[in-house]
């Protein structure tokens, strides 16, 4: 009898270890939002408050005169991401087209591995082929006399996220049943028309979530955009030669010396960010969810 | 003079295998105009293989190679026809209704949409019409817009006949359209089976031998590969030729 | 347009996209071997990064005048002079200066490659040499990097694991399942910058852990955890009801059952988890270089002033960011590619070992 006592009560406890384990998630998430929020918002409160809107519509960063204007950041980061979307996403679900649909056996075999390793290299990789390669050919066509700029940020965020964009868009479109292709190619449409007026319109909610988790990929990216947007501390980007200055970079460059009401900012360079990430982390969560209720 | 006209389809000592092995053996037939011939026999006999070389849907299938002759019109459909302009005379209805993911508008008009025609006032003309023509305009005519997978099964078979039609085809294929329906809906494909008939020359694989006596003009028996026997439905049904399909028709295997 | 002429495009479209993918990795690729393999030899892989210097006492009757280049028997040792001093260039095998010991008294082993740049006499007849060893190695950030992808797993490959187990096997559909899958899916979405800024604040100010091994490996385990849960769980959700239902009716408890039925069964599924959270250690560099430091030696302590130190990626940064030298930066970068391909090989090694075991 006591042994069985003894055997419930470990069966009880184990769970609860479990449980515990389970709920470190939760704890988690609970705890950066807070403390990224609680330091990030704690400059805009108090007597010695800094104005919220001048935070959020200045166009110039500059700690040793205690102005802080991050608009100029949220626009490059904005528009890199954008940029990034726009040319990766047609690019890669055309990828994912040749992987899923066209591709001879051998060529899935050499372009499949290829995409997985593009989605290994770490991101300072990325940071160095955009230094030693792309600014250098920027700096060979632009107007402007370097090759750290905007449109560096954006070809660098385009290759990282690509592999993300083609292996989410070919699990989508691998996933749509093969009796709209037959009934496509029975109505004399070509491989082409079956596939672009079929088969892609059908999985558009899984490029959608691919397209949406690409964009949390382009505006979190930190190491590698910090190499190659030139980081100024003022101004909105004028054209794509212009040098540009993300929001995650400006954390990632001051926070090692920064103390006091400049570290604040920081955070609260932080809290602008988050707000963004949260936004596209919900889209994706209600999107993945949608499409799992489809299914069903 | 129906009879004595030309037939659609000839099929001059077809072979088919799939890699090594060999799934139709010596086929022989010829498919009279605008009338439907039914296929029948026990699954894995060959019948829906053999359906699917007369608008070479078997292409798709990776290692199926053709020996014979397949003539559409005294064409051979093989090497004389491009395979698009061939689908499009030649169309095809599924096992398991499968309508596009889209409005039923834009299902029946996905086929003219391929084939070019842009016009609003041409493709509604067309989409009314082969909605009519398939018996389903005045079950949807007031939700066009409406997803097509929203419908009952019966409902996306023939939205499925109708997107077949729109394409304005001379041969309808079917492959088992009735499989995955109810008893209502199945009948009313058959009625609508023979309503096409006037225009159209059907092509139907069914395992409902039932069927087959209902609503064909002729009737081939397929085993393991080889036609066993070709002809008018009620002479199948009633005086067959060979043992083996009497053995068929009557139940006693398949 | 015809149709043939439209589907041509459309087809070149595909092809060109398909094709610019491959060439971005091959160029890539391309770029960090051709300009790292210049600075790849043996002495980046096996020594130190920092110039060392060390002062060893000898009992010997040598006078200082007796060091110099040429061979010396009485050490065992041949050196050669060039412009950095004399190079140890031989040592015999039981030379005394491989068991020397420094002047704390320590024991200190002189190796082929350090140099001796002074001799002195001591009062006490014993000899004193200064001994240099060259650094521009990566052995400090290579086992940085292994200490933090101990450390890291050590904390987050238990807490994953156990929370995909709790998910699959003991969670009910409920609020609290939920709860938990919605913060996952939110932990999976925040860039590694915000774990860097949060790990920053709690791990590094709030813990006074400061810059230290122990604050990076405990904010890259939070940043793990969605990987190696929601793969544990698929390698989970994988066994066979049928599995456990026997078990439970055999009379085992559902922990025995998790033990000895459930979790065997998913291990290759956990070792896939468990390499790819290493990929992403290897890999990451915003959140540790806002939590871990950039110091180029090996950490001596888990946390406070001596417990930083700088990973293969956090190196690598630092030496295009603030040392412009993208010839070393580029040689890291061959070792990481190396380390990432053969992560990616050994998972997809198993990963296919799996499926094939399924298919049987």
């Amino acid at each position: 009898m006591s042994r069985n006592v003894k055997r419930d009560i470990l069966e009880k406890v184990v769970e609860a270890i479990f449980l515990i384990c389970a709920l470190v998630g939760v704890v988690s998430v609970a705890a950066i939002i807070i403390f990224v929020f609680y330091q990030g918002l704690h400059p805009f409160f108090g007597s010695d408050a800094y104005s919220f809107w001048d935070f959020i519509s200045g166009t110039r960063w500059a700690p040793s005169e205690d102005v802080y204007g991050v608009f100029f950041m949220i626009v490059a980061s904005v528009l890199a991401t954008l940029g990034a979307i726009i040319i990766g996403v047609p690019l890669g679900v055309l990828t994912a087209v040749f992987i899923a649909e066209i591709a001879p056996k051998n060529a899935v075999k050499v372009i499949k591995p290829a995409v997985e390793l593009l989605a290994g290299i770490p991101s300072v990789l990325y940071g160095a082929f955009g230094l030693g390669v792309i600014v250098p050919l920027i700096r060979e066509i632009s107007p402007e006399v370097q090759g750290q700029s905007l449109l560096a940020v954006i070809i660098v965020l385009t290759i990282m996220v690509l592999p993300t964009i083609v292996s989410l868009s070919e699990a989508a479109i691998k996933a749509v049943p093969k009796s709209y292709r037959e009934a496509s190619l029975g109505l004399g449409a070509s491989k082409m028309q079956t596939i672009f007026k079929v088969v892609v319109p059908a999985a558009k909610s899984g490029i959608l979530s691919a397209a949406v988790l690409g964009i949390g990929r382009a505006i979190g990216e930190t190491m590698a955009v910090m190499m190659i947007a030139g980081n100024p501390t003022q101004g909105l980007p004028d054209s794509i030669w212009s040098m540009v200055r993300p929001l995650t970079t400006n954390i990632a460059m001051e926070m090692s010396y920064s103390s006091g009401r400049q570290q604040e900012m920081l955070f609260a360079t932080g809290v602008i960010l988050f707000v963004f990430i949260m936004i596209v982390n919900l889209t994706l969560i209600r999107l993945t969810h949608k499409a799992g209720e489809k299914d069903k | 003079m129906e009879g004595t006209a030309m037939p659609k389809f000839t099929i001059k000592d077809l072979d088919l295998y799939y890699g090594d092995f060999k799934a139709l053996n010596k086929i022989n037939m010829e498919i009279p105009q605008k009338q439907i011939v039914a296929f029948i026999g026990p699954s894995g006999c060959g019948k829906s293989t053999f359906l699917k070389t007369l608008n070479r849907m078997n292409d798709l299938i990776e290692g199926v190679r053709i020996e014979g002759k397949v003539l559409l019109d005294n064409t051979d459909i093989y090497s004389d026809i491009d395979v698009i302009k061939l689908r499009q005379r030649v169309g095809m209805v599924f096992q398991q209704p499968n309508p596009f993911p889209m409005s039923i508008y834009d299902n029946v008009a996905y086929g003219p949409r391929i084939h070019g025609i842009k016009k609003k006032a041409q493709l509604d003309e067309i989409v009314e019409r082969s909605l009519k023509q398939a018996a389903i305009w005045d079950e949807v005519k007031d939700r066009l817009k409406k997803n097509a997978l929203g419908m009952s099964g019966g409902q996306q078979q023939r939205i499925c006949i109708a997107r077949a039609l729109a394409v304005e085809p001379e041969v309808i294929l079917m492959d088992e359209p009735t499989s995955a329906l109810d008893p209502i809906s199945t009948l009313k494909i058959e009625d609508l089976a023979v309503e096409l008939k006037q225009k159209y020359t059907i092509v139907i694989v069914t395992h409902n031998m039932q069927q087959a006596s209902r609503i064909s003009d002729k009737t081939a028996f397929f085993l393991t590969g080889d036609v066993i026997e070709y002809g008018e439905t009620s002479q199948i049904f009633n005086n067959p030729r060979e043992k083996k399909t009497e053995e068929y028709i009557t139940g006693r295997f398949g | 347009m015809s149709r043939k002429t439209k589907d041509r495009l459309t087809q070149a479209a595909v092809y060109g996209s398909a094709g610019l993918t491959v060439v971005i990795l091959v160029l890539i690729i391309g770029f960090i071997v051709i300009r790292g393999l210049p600075g790849i030899n043996l002495s980046f892989l096996t020594r130190s990064w920092e110039d060392e210097t060390t002062y060893i006492l000898l009992d010997t009757d040598l006078t200082e005048d007796a060091i110099q280049a040429g061979t010396i028997d009485e050490l065992g040792v041949t050196l050669t002079e060039d412009e950095t001093g004399l190079l140890v260039e031989n040592l015999d095998s039981d030379s005394p200066l491989k068991s020397a010991s420094n002047i704390q008294g320590d024991p200190f082993e002189v190796k082929t490659g350090d140099y001796i740049t002074r001799a002195t006499e001591e009062d006490n007849g014993q000899l004193r040499l200064r001994v240099e060893r060259p650094g521009g190695g990566i052995v400090p950030m290579l086992v940085t990097t292994i200490y933090m992808i101990l450390l890291s797993l050590l904390v987050a490959a238990p807490i994953g694991i156990f929370s995909a187990v709790y998910l699959i096997e003991y969670a009910k559909p409920g609020k609290i399942m939920t709860l938990i899958h919605f913060a996952i899916e939110n932990l999976a979405g925040i860039p590694s910058i915000i774990y860097g800024l949060f790990g920053c604040l709690f791990f590094v100010r709030v813990c006074h852990f400061q810059y230290s091994l122990l604050a990076g490996a405990l904010t890259l385990s939070i940043m793990l955890l969605p990987t190696i849960i929601t793969t544990t769980e698929e390698s989970l959700k994988a066994i066979p009801r049928t599995y456990r239902e026997s078990s439970l009716g055999l009379g085992a408890t559902k922990l025995q059952t998790v033990t000895k039925v459930v979790l065997p069964n998913a291990l290759p599924g956990i070792l896939v988890a468990v390499l790819l959270a290493m990929g992403r250690i290897v890999g990451e560099s915003a959140a540790l270089l806002l939590t871990a430091g950039t110091v180029a030696s090996i950490p001596t302590a888990l946390w406070g002033n001596a417990a930083s130190g700088a990973t293969l990626t956090i190196k690598m940064y630092t030496l295009m960011k603030e040392e412009n030298d993208l010839t070393t930066a580029c040689a890291i970068g061959i070792v990481l590619l190396v380390i990432v391909i053969v992560l990616n090989f050994a998972s997809k090694m198993i990963t296919k070992k799996l499926m094939s075991k399924k298919g049987e």
